[in-house]
């Protein structure tokens, strides 16, 4: 018996070829649910600009200091 | 392996039909989870992969020639979402030291099935899921090199590397085949 014979007989004793006995569930459901959400703001994203416009209505000289740091 | 789909099928599908996803899902749902299960030999990751796969066929609709076999392109991508699989799962082994240390000694009274399941995780994806189609499943280097979008070629030098190495891990853990 060669090397390559003798390692893929230890091989398969060790790790037996898979027997597919089918899935345990309909799989369709979890397609399903992975379906994408549409692309929006995230509620964080919208959160600072929304503090961001508001400082900058209260106190419009915040202007200079965001535009410096930008 | 299962019948082509109709041509009909094929184009809805290209174009975003949600039925003719499902239709294509029920009818090669069990050809392409037991092709994954082949790779990743886990039932519960093959159901996450084969799930996986189809997504990606769905976002990647508009690359899909509807004249070429669809059995053929899903096990392409289900190849490739399995060897993500196998990275992944290879990096949370590493990241959580579940696998062993290949420089670990090897245990003195090490059982044998053990030992060469962990020489085999120990394998990179790529050799690994040549090693588990061609010396496990005992597929043609052709089958595989078709999923693996490869040269026959490269899938022997592979499968020849996947046994070298295979030989080098069993030898660090006092086994020789």
């Amino acid at each position: 018996m060669t090397d390559d014979q003798s390692l893929r007989l230890l091989l398969r004793s060790a790790l037996p070829p898979m027997t597919d006995l089918g899935p345990a569930r309909d799989l369709w459901p979890s397609i399903v649910h992975r379906r994408p959400v549409p692309s929006g703001w995230p509620w964080l994203d919208l959160a600072v600009v929304a503090a961001v416009a508001l400082g900058l209505a209260l106190f419009p000289d915040w202007l200079w200091l965001l535009a410096y740091h930008l | 392996m299962v019948g082509e789909p109709h041509e009909d099928l094929l184009e809805r599908f290209v174009q975003g039909d949600q039925d003719a996803l499902e239709l294509l899902f029920r009818r090669f749902a069990a050809e392409v989870r037991g092709w994954i299960l082949r790779i990743v030999r886990d039932s519960g990751a093959a159901e996450d992969v084969l799930v996986e796969s189809f997504w990606r066929a769905y976002r990647g609709r508009a690359r899909f020639d509807a004249s070429r076999s669809f059995g053929a392109w899903m096990r392409r991508i289900a190849t490739n979402a399995s060897l993500d699989h196998l990275r992944a799962a290879r990096r949370l082994a590493r990241w959580s030291g579940v696998d062993h240390d290949a420089s670990a000694p090897a245990s003195p009274d090490p059982d044998l099935r053990e030992s060469v399941a962990v020489a085999f995780r120990r394998l990179p994806p790529k050799l690994q899921i040549v090693a588990a189609l061609a010396l496990i499943e005992e597929r043609p280097h052709a089958e595989i090199a078709e999923a693996l979008a490869l040269p026959i070629g490269t899938v022997k030098s592979r499968v020849s590397r996947a046994s070298a190495r295979l030989r080098k891990e069993l030898a660090s853990l006092g086994i020789r085949p």
